[in-house]
Parts: C-alpha cells; structure tokens; sequence
C-alpha cells in the first residue's frame, strides 16, 4: 500500500531518462496534447501513535523542480474543529505530494467535518473521518487527489490514532507511518525504532530460536525525539526536505504545536 | 575513437525504445562560479552531488585540477566532469612538454570544446575554465555541446541564476583578492540556499600567477546536527543464523597473504559515522 | 371575484388567506383513517406495535406489512397510505446505508429521522421549471424506534416534515384514545416487558376487532438484538401475558 505512484519516474522529481523516452509511434502530422496537472511539491510528513498521544509531523518547504517555492508552508492541517482557529480540533491531516490538492482536500473534509456536527449534533470521531477521507479519495479515483496523506488522532478509547492513505483511499490504522519525499528514508528508521523490527534480544537463543526484542509503548518525549532525529536524518540526504519542522502532538487536552528549525541548504 | 566502447549501443537503443529507462547518473547539479580580479582569477563550487533527489555525496570535490596554474570547475554529469578534465589535463601535460612551454588557458579551452563538439552534447560537462599563464589571466564556460564564452564573471549549473544575481548585483571592476573571494563565495552560498541541486559547503580556489591556492571547505554553513539519541545497540541485537570462525593462521588456505613491512595510513575522507 | 376556500386547497405550495397550507393539513387527516400504530420507549429500548386491520378471511395476513426494518438499528411502523411509507423508507434506508459507507458507523436515529423528514417537505419542489418529483404530500406518519450511541429512542416523524421525540407515542385512527392510555400508563421505569403489555393493552382499548395475535404485530429495538420483529410464537405468548377482560 502506499507505493501506488512511488515507482513511477514521472513523479519523482527530476529524471531525465524517462523523459527522453522515445514516444510511441504517431500517425504522420499528428500531434499529441497533453494535460499536465499534476507537480510534486516534495517534503515529508511522519505520524506516530502512541498509548494516549499521537505525534504529527511534516516540513515546511514547499519545492518545484530544483527551486524552493517556500519555506514555511505548513504541510499539518487542524481539521473539524468550530473556530476558524481551530483551536478546539482534534484530528490533524497531513498532506504531502501535490500542495493544491493537498490544500484542496484540507478544506473539503474541514467543510465535511462541520456538516456532519451540524448533521449529527457531535463531533467526528478519528474512525469516521477515517473513513470518509477513503471515500473522498476514492471518489476521484479517475483523476485522484495527488497526495499522500495522513490522519491522526485519539480514538474512542483515547489510544493514538493513525490513518495512512494512498491517493486514491486505500487506507489502514498504523502505529507509524512516514510519507512524502523521504518517506523510504524514514520508514526502515521508524519500523527499526517504533517496532523494534530486526532488533532481537541479545543471547536469547541461537538462530531461529532467538527472540524478538519485545516491543514497548513510545513515551511522548520519546517519539518526539525520534521525529526530530527522522527529519535532520531526512535533510542530509533528501534535497527537497528542510527549512522548518512543524510538529503536533494530540493529547486529551488538546493539540500542542511546535516548530523547530531545519537545515536550509 | 579510442576510450569509449560502443559495443553495447544497439542493444540498449532498443531496450530504451521499448521503454526500459537509462541508469540514472550522479549528477551534480550544482553552482559554480568564477571571477577575474585584478592579480588573477577565482572559482568556486559548492559540494554537493545528487541522484535524483537524493544526496549522494554532501562534500565532493568539484574543483579539478587541470594544470599547476590552470583549474576547472565541473557541473553537470560527475563521472564526465571528471574524466573530461583529467582526459584534457593529461593530453594538456603532453602538449606542454612537447612544445616546452607552460599551457595556455585558451588551449585547454579548445581542447575541452573540441572534445565535447565531438559528442554532440551526449558528454554531459559544463564546465568553468580558469588560470594564469604567460598571456594573462582567463576565465572561460565551456557548455557540454561545445559553445564558450569568455568573461570577466561567470556562473554555471542548476544553481547558475542564484549566484549570477550575487554578481549581477554586487559585482564591479577592478576587484581586489579578498573581494572576488568573498563575491564568490556568497555567489555559491546563494545557490547553496537557493537551489536545491546545491549545497553543503564552499570550496574555492585562488589562481595567481605565482601560485594556486586551494580552500577545500572555505564556508562550511551546514555542519551536520547532533542527533538527541545514541542508536548504538547491545552487542547481539542483529540475528545470525549460523556462524564459521576463520582463524588468521588458517586464512592462508583461503586466501594468499602478504605480510606489508609498515601499514600505510588511509587517505581520503572519513566516512560520517553516528556514535 | 369568486373567492373560495377550495381556491387554496388545491396547490400544494400556495399558503391560504390564514397562513394554512390545506393540502399539508388534508394529509394529516389521511393519517388519522390509518390503522393505528403505538411506539413505547424504555431504558432497554423500544417496542412497536401495529394494528393489522384483517378486513377479510381471506387475506393473508403475514402479508400486511406495517412494521419495516430501516437498518440493523433502526425501524418503523407506519400509519396511512402505505405506499407512501415505502419511498419513504427506501429514502431511510439508502441514507442509513450511505452514512456507514461513508463514515464506518451507524447513523444516529435522530438524523435518519431528519433525512426522512427532509424527504416529506420535497413536495411542491420543482426549481427552474422543472416537473416537481413530488405530485402532493405524503399521506403517512412514521414511527421511527432506534438504538443508538445515546441509548433507546422514539421518533413520530408527520408529513409536514415536523418531527418529535417521544417517550410513547399513537398515530392512526385510534390514536386520540390510544395517546391518552399512554399519557396515564407511562413511567420512565418500564421494563421492555411491561412496554409490550401497554402497547398490546392499549392497542385492544381502541381497536374495532378483538385483539388476537393475528391481528397485531410487535417489533422490537434494542442494544443487542437491534430491531427485530416479533416472531407469532413470541407474539402468541404476549397476548396469552394480557389481562382478559
């Protein structure tokens, strides 16, 4: 999951081969036209769930090609609260890949969020506007929304809550997921760090026999560590992640911002 | 022509054309300047080399040597920059030796465009050409289709418009050392910022008719952050399934061991590692 | 100028003189010609119950239908034109479907009453002339008994599209006397099995024929069945419980 248009040279940047690709044979005097609407905007965006917390976070630079468009532009949207502030929200969406779209599909399930509580009288739960991102997604399936986004929250047992999405509404709950530009730099980080994967408890036994380290829940500080460290990890060897960290960690009371500065070259 | 080897062309023109891409080759997009003041001639590059989008090197080096007095700057395709200024470094070294004099900035000019008009662009270095010799001080581009220009500052690489606005805005006759350094070197940190082929550090170096002078690293804006946690793990974390000890005395029924008098010291750089 | 009340009870969409829309009001009386339909709500949920009207021997009566399933957490019974009933929950039911399509939970009672509602107020709708869906409005009153996150609840939705909540509520023909039963039976402590007696009690109260377990049906909604119609042993067993008299 997730990988639907990573594998495509297209949309991973500057690639020149493909482009050169020689085009499939035209009948004489005819001419191809194309409609391009689609730009990578590059960044990266991370999510990890915890015991009663779950921690967004994406970089602020916005990138075309080899230029940087912006240096703070938020990639992590507050969504369904009743401000404008949005200050009483309690789920975060966060968006990577193509910037309008991601903006676009912000506002729609915002507007979405405030009809279903004037609808129902109560506020979504993480569930429901889990699922009625998947159907937002898919319903474009044919000309999809080109982001690759993320959902957090608590759910209705105040556990964190995390929702990873392909572009067209695959989804499922995780416990971690990183997205965007350096999200196979993140990843193996995360998977290694988060769930201890590969990580085997020293002297428990010999070769198949050898346990698994156990996994333990993240504290707060803990996953926010790891965060900081996944994304200065991500600056050094991705070009189009840097300039600022935005970070939101939804807790009970609220949701907590905090941003912290990246390397800028 | 000698050097390169065809024998693989029609079999990957015909992969291509059924849709197999090219393998994708480092290159170093990235900014690189030069500037003549009054005593000779500075150039400047930044140090990073992509794949893609991805980093693969943070710190090379794209100042090339290509003659005592003659220096180059390379963007474009890495393994090209490379073999095309030590190709034409070489053939310049004979060409001196033969004729008994010091090269020419304008000969290894030529030599480059010559070289590079021949393969019609497919040779992927752009390049910039600087250096003092006994007709004076020059600083030419030479673009990987074969075309020149020869002024008094320039710039090239994805990078190129970032650092030509320094100049544009800042730049004026009659420069002294410390000023054409300084100009080129915020020419570079302004495609380090600005452009995203670019980045890391600033090498430089300073061509006078006495001598060349090197600044590998001469801004180091981006020295890599500190992590906030040790990832050493316990000794045993990483499965193994099976395990054979070779004892050094045995190594010989593997392998042919020569015993060296005194151990050489690694040259290069130090690999990055986190402790 | 020939000026007559029967001027404003044609259109549908046209207020009288008085502020009444008579065709809203007319249909209203349709209600009151239906059989009559008792909901009564508990704190372990809530029970329906229909009058089937048996007009004649030879008519099936599994096949009289006034009791109808919206989703697995929501039902209605219905009073007057039974027809109209059936769009209205075709409407219910898409919605109901919809939402947890959409959304992975169950659509609160109170909204798929509203949907119903928004439904019964489309007539004389027709925008941009264009020939409106709606010829008249619906001549039918819905009981609609759900379970949701908020416990057990009742709704009486009317063709004007106004809709209330109850604790226990009589729509039909009968219901004038039926709602004052209710009114005198109700206390907020009945178990689910004391509501089944008092809707079948006060049912046999208003209803023209005798009461038997053919000629009336109970349905039942509640937190871990959801909504469930009662079968004829169960509802055998609750008329044999009523008092005889």
């Amino acid at each position: 999951m997730a990988a639907m248009f990573s594998q495509n040279p297209l949309m991973n940047g500057p690639n020149y081969s493909f482009n050169d690709a020689p085009r499939t044979a035209a009948p004489e005097g005819a001419r191809q036209h194309r409609f391009d609407p689609y730009t990578d905007n590059g960044g990266s965006t991370l999510a990890i769930a915890g015991a009663d917390f779950t921690i967004m976070a994406g970089d602020t630079r916005l990138t075309s090609g080899y230029s940087i468009n912006s240096r703070y532009h938020p990639k992590l949207f507050k969504i369904g609260g009743t401000t404008a502030d949005q200050k009483d929200a309690t789920i975060v969406l966060s968006v990577v890949g193509f910037a309008a779209d991601g903006e676009a599909l912000k506002e729609r399930l915002d507007a979405i969020c405030k009809m279903y509580r004037y609808r129902h009288g109560k506020p979504m739960s993480v569930k429901a506007c889990a699922q009625r991102l998947s159907t937002i997604l898919y319903q474009k399936r044919f000309f999809p929304y080109y982001v690759y986004a993320i959902l957090g929250g608590l759910d209705e047992e105040g556990k964190g809550a995390v929702y990873s999405y392909d572009p067209v509404g695959s989804y499922e709950r995780e416990q971690c997921r990183a997205g965007g530009a350096a999200a196979s730099l993140i990843m193996p980080f995360l998977d290694n760090q988060v769930n201890f994967k590969n990580q085997y408890e020293p002297g428990s036994g010999v070769g198949h026999a050898l346990q698994e380290r156990e996994r333990k829940p993240l504290t707060r500080s803990e996953g926010e560590v790891l965060v900081k460290d996944a994304f200065d990890g991500a600056v050094e060897r991705h070009i189009e992640v840097g300039d600022g960290l935005q970070m939101m960690v939804i807790t009970k009371d609220g949701i907590e911002e905090v941003l912290l500065p990246l390397k800028k070259d | 022509m000698p050097g390169f080897d065809f024998s693989n062309y029609n079999r990957n023109a015909a992969l291509h054309a059924r849709g197999v891409p090219l393998p994708k080759a480092t290159s170093t997009g990235t900014t690189i300047v030069g500037c003549i003041y009054d005593g000779g001639v500075v150039i400047a590059a930044d140090t990073r080399a992509t794949s893609g989008p991805i980093v693969a090197d943070k710190n090379c080096e794209k100042l090339h040597f290509i003659a005592p007095n003659i220096w180059c700057a390379g963007a474009g395709t890495a393994a090209d920059t490379e073999f095309t200024t030590a190709l034409i470094s070489s053939q310049l070294e004979l060409h001196s030796l033969s004729t008994g004099r010091k090269p020419r900035v304008v000969t290894c000019m030529t030599m480059l465009k010559q070289h590079l008009f021949r393969y019609q662009g497919h040779i992927g270095a752009y390049l910039v050409v600087a250096g003092v010799d006994p007709t004076g001080t020059h600083l030419f581009t030479v673009h990987a289709h074969g075309s020149t220009d020869k002024l008094p500052y320039v710039t090239m690489g994805s990078g190129s418009l970032a650092a030509m606005s320094v100049f544009e805005t800042q730049w004026k006759p009659q420069l002294n050392k410390e000023e054409a350094m300084k100009l080129c070197s915020q020419a570079i940190e302004a495609g380090i910022w600005n452009d995203l082929g670019s980045g890391s550090n600033v090498d430089l170096a300073v061509i006078t008719p006495e001598k060349t002078t090197l600044h590998r690293g001469f801004v180091k804006p981006n020295e890599r952050t500190q992590k906030l946690k040790s990832y050493k793990f316990k000794r045993g974390t990483t499965a193994v399934l099976n395990e054979k000890v070779i004892k050094k005395e045995e190594m010989g029924n593997y392998i042919s061991v020569v015993e060296l008098a005194e151990e050489t010291p690694a040259s290069g750089d130090k690999m990055e590692v986190d402790t | 100028m020939f000026m007559a009340r029967s001027e404003y009870d044609r259109g549908i969409n046209t207020f009288s003189p008085e502020g009444r829309l008579f065709q809203v009001e007319y249909s209203l009386e349709a209600i009151k010609l239906g059989s009559t339909a008792i909901g009564v709500a508990t704190s372990e949920g809530v029970i329906l119950g229909v009058e089937k009207r048996v007009t004649s021997t030879l008519l099936e009566t599994s096949s009289v239908e006034k009791i109808v399933e919206i989703d697995r957490h929501i039902g209605t019974a219905m009073s007057g034109l039974q027809a109209d009933a059936r769009s209205m929950i075709e409407h219910a039911r898409v919605e109901c479907q919809s939402h947890a399509f959409n959304y992975n939970e169950k659509l609160r009672v109170e909204s798929c009453t509203q949907a119903i509602c928004d439904l019964a107020l489309r007539f004389g709708e027709s925008a941009d002339g264009e020939e409106s869906i709606m010829s008249r409005p619906f001549g039918v009153a819905l009981l609609i008994a759900g379970y949701d996150e908020d416990g057990p609840s009742l709704y009486h939705a009317e063709p004007s599209g106004t809709f209330y909540r109850y604790d226990a509520k009589a729509i039909g023909s009968g219901s004038e006397g039926a709602q004052a039963e209710l009114q005198n039976e109700y206390h907020k402590s009945l178990t689910l099995e004391d509501a089944e007696t008092l809707v079948l009690k006060t049912l046999k109260q208003v209803m023209e024929e005798k009461l038997d377990a053919k000629n009336v049906q109970l349905a039942s909604v509640t937190k871990d069945k959801g909504f469930r119609i009662y079968t004829d042993e169960e509802m055998a067993a609750v008329v044999a419980r009523l008092p005889a008299n």
